[in-house]
């Protein structure tokens, strides 16, 4: 007569230590004295079972009873649940309502039992959500970088020089809210289009994962300069990217320039415009003229003392001219010398490489190593009241990293000359901030930062080769994250930023042509 | 290597003989007249001596004839002893050869003549025209005396022409028994004098090497037998056979028994399996040829005639069926000292790249984690330890459980089944980690569980069948990814097992019209498994009509593919046996009806090196076809699998495969890589590593993925630096290809594979054995490859645990009689190959010493470094029973 059966009366005599279970978890099963009872009336097998790595010897098998029993017994032994035992019977499964006399065990033999109490796997209640499952944009972000541009035939000198540009937030803000509205009249149709389509480019590279066709833009930019439509041998010519990035530059200038967009006047030369204020001065005659001017880029111009940035900086901002003299009454020398009168958030440096060889009928390169820094400090290039300007904030950021490096205890001894710069700069802001506000336009515009005069590298445009029009080019942007990406056309790859200072020429691997530094500011 | 023993060394007697005679015939008319002065007295005596001899030979008076035969006899035997140029009697006595020739044409039948015919016999040697065979014709009507007495160039020479004569005469059918009798007295002639290859080769060309029990003894039955099996590798079937069985005699005669059993494995003879186990009355031995055929991977049952004790034999069959491999590994693995498990990471080593690793992509990629997954299962195969899947689920965050869930869908078949692999061998407790997924409602997670308990058994065999009694009931479940679950898992349990249960019950999968088609693959893929070599006709109809009743539609399908598969792996290696079915499949739909013709061919001269096939496969590869073709995969494949028995024949499709590279289609140039990688698996040859680190970049990307799949191959188990660092590079280069990425994961966990200490080389026994299960699963992977997007990138990733079943501990462990594992010098070295050279010659080259268990490289060889031990198999491979030398006396 079926009983309910208490298992927490198992007998002691049970092997091992006390598997897990619950204690208070009943099963119906028939009595196992009543079992052992009848046992002895009939025909007894003795099995011994293998579970995991035990054996349990000697256990009896009724034969006449269903073999749920003999699991019973066995949960006894393992503390396996019956439902989760599974033993292996010549050729299968041995089930709870079988015949022992179909399953044909014999008397000694070893059987094997597997089964755990451990618990089910469960799926976790919140679902992982795959990189695969989210939407294509999401996938690019997540990859930390954007997509690389197909080469369309020699246009690598486009796909960099976009991709260096791209590497500009500010520009990128500065497109998305341009619009067809805003576009002002003396803006021609190609400019226009060309605006477009550089806007529709960038978006395109964000948005997607895998490289991005510039087809439209490539198209644009050919009509808007026909130069670039140049044919050799059926093909497009290589071009120079500096040229391609000066036009792309100015083009955007102009196109951006829109009087109705609020606030700035002209985004790109906020952005990237250098205010020089050269002085003109001419030996023979003793005749001195100041003119000031602006431009996009610095030049460094590399002759066989250049080597270092910030020697061919020097170097380029003094330069001889020829002009007419008025007080001379013919052509005499000039010497040019200029200084920074204000200062870009994005400062452009162009390594002046290539110049017309007339030999070979082409632009040779100088492949001469000019070493550039990582952080550039353009303090001594830039004229007096910049750098009295210049002079609380960097102070400022000069504790600042005192600080970050532990040297809280000197600072104090220093108090002294913070304070009298302090004193100094109020005069200076107050007096100067209006002016600069409208000079330097969104540089400084917002409240609180202000230019320190370090750079930060962002960019590097590489060229390889021995001509302009020739080799191939190359673009290296660090992304938000600090990575360095090197986006050879369409492939962009994972690079480290100590390689990034090696491509300052004096071989033939890539070497850094345009460079892109991004302003350090420190908020008072 | 050594001189190739040449199964054509008539050809090669022949050339000899042209190059004796040919100078001589030119010079005597120059030099003759000069000669004459030249000579020294002593050599002007001799010329002189031996022109009367001529002369006297003629002498009507027999007395005076036999004198002067006899002396000329003296001359001759006094100087043919040593031979570096020709002996000066001999050159002198050129002029007189037809002279005598012609004196001999016309003497009566005596003694005399027959004399003169000995020597004439000699003279031929060198004055005898190409073809004419006049040595043996004038040795045959000789006296048949001592055929040693005249040297060893002269017997040689006459082997070249009984050769020549025997063709001859099988042309004409015309009776051999005078040739026989001098065979049998070259033979014995060599035999004694140390050229032993020269005997067999005699005896090989006139087909009756029976001859050779008669002769070897204990000095030379060894080099002989050497000889003999490396022989085989070279002769067309049937002769290899032949030859292997007249080793395995001599080895028998000589109770030479674990050499004997090597020879009866290769020939997949069990009788004479049977009869090595009869023939020996030694349990300790015994034992050891249980470790070889283990290591062999066959299913073998010990009856009571070969081991009467039922105790012994239980334990002896415990040992055939593998049941102590994992402990044997473990052994190994502690004491390399490499228990510590690994993570994917600790593989891919990210931080020697650059910062990538500190930012990487935020959300679960479930393509990489897959690969990870994979790599975890490959690179803690078989140590029971991970830390992923087996880490102690605590109930709260259950990191077992999450990592199985990283998967994605199919994913977690794999991920399930991936513990089947960390606890590879070790039944008992692959089972308790594997029972938890069998209640969950997953059933992806179920199929992987299946799948699991198949790849956990791989190799090991047991009484109580836990396998067949847990998957059997699964076949016909409704989820097509369970059934193949099952399906697959009992592919890999009871592979080259011939299990008749498992057939009933797979074979109506095949035919069941509503099987979803890659049910119907599986299926047939795991009967070829378990069916291996067998040319079990049965099982072979089933999948002819399981093929036959495929649509168009499927027979487009990638994994149809595994259907003619399946069919080709039940003649692996059976050469002619193939044939009926191969008739049968010329009636196939034309789509399919290459690609099986294909897969059949090179599946069934797998490892025999036969060179016909050889040509067949590269003409099939040369031939330019329209686009849709995929036959050129197999063709491509069978040409490494045919080729891969030897080196010689391995260097050489190495070589083919870089032209088939330059010159084939691009369907072909997609299997070249894994076809390399079969040739070298498990052996990273510099030039094919330099051959795939090229095409890893290659501009078609299935070409780079089947050779980054193939570079994982090659070095499979090595831990070789130089690719893990190509690897690395690779993994930064394709870092946002997430296909190539996946292959790449792929490769490093198998270079990485079980830490290091395992090989999926197909071939053991110093290369002389092919274990069929281990080739089944390497040729399954490679076919899968051909078609990698829809398969292993697809979501039969799976797939990839075929590898299972080539997976061995690529180590040496010694044991003492009680089978405990017991330390002992080794030295390991380069294997030298020493076929046909003579003496004792150092058999490893650049060794060093360690102490046991060991490590053993492609191509290496160990020896026992002390004489403390006897080893009861020559071949130390795998397991060694070690017994003490009762002769050995500490110094």
């Amino acid at each position: 007569e079926p009983l309910t059966y208490d298992i927490s009366r198992r007998p002691s005599n049970s092997v091992e230590e006390e598997p897990k279970r619950n204690k208070n978890k009943l099963v119906s099963l028939p009595s196992l004295q009543a079992i052992k009872q009848e046992a002895s009336q009939f025909k007894m097998l003795t099995v011994s079972v293998k579970w995991q790595k035990k054996v349990f010897e000697g256990i009896e098998i009724d034969v006449s009873l269903p073999p749920y029993v003999f699991k019973a017994q066995l949960y006894d032994l393992t503390g396996v649940p019956p439902e989760r035992q599974k033993i292996m019977v010549k050729g299968g499964l041995l089930k709870d309502d079988a015949d022992w006399s179909s399953i044909g065990v014999k008397d000694g033999q070893k059987l094997m039992m597997m089964g755990t109490a451990d618990e089910v796997v469960k799926a976790p209640e919140k679902a992982i959500v795959f990189a695969e499952d989210l939407p294509e944009e999401e996938q690019a972000t997540n990859l930390g970088y954007s997509a690389g541009l197909v080469n369309l035939g020699n246009t690598c000198y486009m796909n960099s020089t976009v991709q260096c540009l791209k590497s500009v937030p500010e520009l990128k803000s500065a497109l998305s809210n341009y619009s067809l509205a805003g576009r002002s009249n003396d803006v021609d149709q190609t400019s226009h289009m060309l605006t477009v389509a550089t806007r529709e480019l960038f978006g395109d590279l964000d948005r997607s994962v895998n490289a991005v066709s510039p087809t439209q833009f490539w198209m644009v930019l050919r009509k808007k300069f026909p130069q670039f439509s140049q044919l050799q041998n059926g093909m497009h010519m290589q071009q120079d990217a500096e040229e391609c990035w000066t036009q792309l530059l100015y083009t955007l200038s102009q196109s951006l320039k829109a009087p109705t967009s609020s606030e700035d006047s002209d985004a790109v030369k906020a952005l990237f415009g250098v205010n020089l204020r050269s002085r003109v001065h001419c030996q023979e005659s003793g005749e001195e003229s100041s003119e000031t001017e602006s431009v996009y880029s610095l030049k460094c111009h590399i002759s066989h003392e250049v080597n270092h940035l910030h020697e061919g900086l020097k170097h380029g901002l003094k330069g001889e001219l020829e002009k007419t003299s008025p007080a001379l009454g013919r052509t005499a020398v000039y010497l040019k010398e200029s200084l920074i009168d204000s200062l870009p958030r994005y400062l452009t440096v162009q390594f002046v490489r290539f110049f017309w060889k007339r030999e070979t009928n082409q632009k040779a390169k100088i492949l001469r190593k000019v070493d550039y820094p990582l952080e550039l400090d353009i303090y001594d290039l830039c004229s007096e009241e910049l750098r009295k300007k210049l002079e609380a904030p960097r102070q400022k950021l000069r504790d600042e990293e005192g600080k970050k490096l532990g040297l809280q205890t000197k600072s104090s001894s220093k108090d002294g000359d913070v304070k009298m710069t302090d004193a100094e700069a109020p005069s200076n802001e107050s007096g100067e901030s209006s002016t600069a506000a409208q000079q330097e336009g969104a540089s400084s515009s917002e409240k609180g930062t202000h230019m320190t005069g370090i750079y930060d590298l962002v960019s590097v445009l590489t060229h390889k080769g021995r001509s302009a029009d020739s080799g191939h080019y190359v673009a290296w942007v660090k992304q938000e994250s600090g990575k360095w990406i090197q986006y050879d056309d369409s492939y962009p790859s994972v690079q480290r930023e100590e390689d990034i200072t090696k491509l300052s020429g004096g071989g033939d691997w890539h070497m850094a042509y345009i460079i892109m530094y991004k302003a350090r500011f420190v908020s008072m | 290597m050594a001189p190739g023993p040449d199964p054509n060394s008539v050809g090669d007697g022949a050339k000899r003989d042209e190059a004796t005679t040919k100078v001589p015939s030119k010079e005597p008319k120059k030099k003759d007249d000069k000669k004459e002065e030249d000579l020294s007295e002593e050599d002007l005596q001799l010329k002189q001596n031996l022109e009367l001899y001529v002369e006297r030979a003629k002498d009507p008076n027999p007395e005076l004839q036999k004198a002067a035969l006899e002396s000329m006899r003296q001359e001759i035997r006094a100087s043919t002893s040593s031979m570096t140029s020709v002996p000066k009697p001999l050159k002198f006595l050129r002029p007189h050869y037809g002279t005598l020739k012609e004196f001999h044409k016309n003497m009566g039948e005596s003694d005399l003549k027959k004399l003169l015919a000995d020597i004439l016999s000699v003279l031929a040697l060198t004055m005898s025209a190409e073809g004419q065979r006049e040595s043996l014709g004038y040795r045959l009507t000789g006296s048949e005396g001592d055929i040693g007495s005249w040297g060893h160039e002269y017997v040689r020479n006459l082997a070249g022409e009984i050769a020549e004569e025997y063709t001859v005469r099988q042309g004409e059918e015309a009776s051999i028994e005078d040739l026989m009798d001098l065979v049998q007295q070259i033979v014995a002639f060599h035999m004694k004098h140390n050229a032993e290859t020269e005997a067999v080769d005699l005896l090989m060309d006139v087909e009756d090497l029976d001859l050779l029990l008669e002769h070897v003894d204990r000095t030379n039955f060894r080099r002989t037998c050497n000889y003999l099996t490396s022989a085989a590798k070279y002769l067309p079937g049937p002769d290899d056979m032949l030859v292997l069985d007249i080793a395995y005699m001599i080895y028998i005669k000589f109770e030479e028994y674990p050499n004997a059993l090597q020879i009866a494995l290769f020939l997949d003879n069990m009788q004479y399996v049977k009869q090595v186990f009869t023939s020996c009355t030694d349990l300790l031995r015994k034992k050891q040829f249980c470790y070889m055929i283990s290591r062999h991977g066959i299913t073998f049952e010990l009856d009571p005639e070969m081991v009467e004790n039922d105790v012994d034999r239980e334990m002896l069959q415990d040992i055939v069926n593998n049941t102590k491999l994992s402990e044997g590994y473990l052994t190994l693995a502690r004491d390399i000292e490499v228990m510590e498990a690994k993570t994917p990471e600790d593989i891919y080593k990210a931080h020697l790249l650059d910062g990538r690793a500190s930012s990487g992509p935020s959300a679960d990629s479930a393509r990489q984690n897959l690969a990870a997954t994979f790599v975890n299962a490959f690179v803690n195969a078989g140590f029971g330890q991970d830390k992923l899947m087996t880490v102690p689920s605590d109930s709260t965050s259950g990191s077992a459980g999450n990592w199985l869930f990283k998967n994605k869908e199919h994913g977690k078949t794999s991920a399930a089944a991936s513990l089947g692999m960390i606890l590879l061998w070790d039944v008992d407790a692959g089972l308790t980690h594997l029972d938890k997924y069998f209640h969950s409602n997953d059933n992806p997670i179920i199929a992987g569980a299946l799948l699991g308990v198949g790849i956990v058994n791989c190799g090991i065999k047991n009484d109580c069948d836990p396998a067949l009694a847990l998957l059997g009931e699964y076949i016909d479940k409704e989820d097509s990814s369970v059934r193949i679950g099952a399906i697959m898992g009992l592919g890999i349990a009871y592979a080259g097992s011939q299990n008749d249960q498992i057939r009933s019950s797979l074979s109506p999968v095949l035919n069941d019209a509503k099987a979803p088609l890659d049910v119907i693959a599986f299926a047939a893929l795991s009967l070829g498994m378990i069916y291996v070599g067998s040319c079990n006709e049965e099982v072979a109809q089933s999948i002819i009509f399981a093929l036959m009743d495929r649509s168009e539609a499927e027979l487009g399908e990638a994994l149809t593919r595994f259907l003619p598969l399946g069919l080709g792996l039940l003649y692996l290696g059976k050469q002619e046996s193939v044939e009926a079915t191969a008739e049968v499949s010329k009636t196939f739909n034309e789509k399919i009806r290459k690609y099986c013709d294909m897969t059949l061919l090179s599946c069934a001269y797998a490892g025999t090196g036969n060179v016909l096939k050889v040509q067949d496969l590269l003409a099939q590869c040369g031939e330019h076809l329209e686009k849709g073709d995929i036959h050129q995969g197999p063709a491509v494949l069978g040409l490494a699998m045919v080729a891969m028995s030897e080196e010689l024949g391995l260097d050489m499709a190495i070589r083919s495969l870089e032209r088939v590279l330059q010159y084939g289609e691009q369907n072909v140039r997609r299997a070249v890589p894994l076809a390399l990688g079969l040739l070298c698996i498990s052996n990273p040859k510099v030039t094919v590593m330099d051959t795939l680190s090229r095409l890893s970049h290659d501009t078609d990307s299935e070409v780079a993925m089947s050779a980054i799949v193939s570079l994982g191959l090659i070095g499979a188990g090595t831990n070789n630096a130089r690719i893990a660092g190509m690897l690395r590079n690779l993994s930064s280069y394709y870092y946002k290809d997430a296909s190539l990425l996946f292959c790449v994961r792929i490769a490093q966990g198998l270079v990485h594979m079980g830490k290091g200490l395992l090989t999926l080389s197909p071939f053991h026994s110093e290369r002389l054995l092919l274990s069929p299960t281990a080739l089944a699963g390497i040729v399954t992977l490679l076919h899968a490859c051909l078609d990698m997007k829809s398969i292993i990138l697809g979501k039969y990733h799976y797939v990839l645990y075929f590898l299972v079943l080539a997976m061995q501990p690529r180590m040496m462990l010694t044991v003492d009689e009680n089978l405990k594992p017991i330390s002992v010098p080794v030295r390991v070295g380069q294997a030298v190959d020493v076929v046909g050279q003579a003496g004792r010659p150092k058999t490893i080259t650049g060794f060093q010493t360690h102490s046991t268990p060991v490590l053993l490289a492609a191509g290496e060889r160990a020896e026992l470094a002390t004489d403390k031990y006897i080893p009861l198999s020559p071949i130390l491979e795998g397991f060694i029973i070690l017994k003490e030398n009762p002769d050995y006396r500490e110094e």
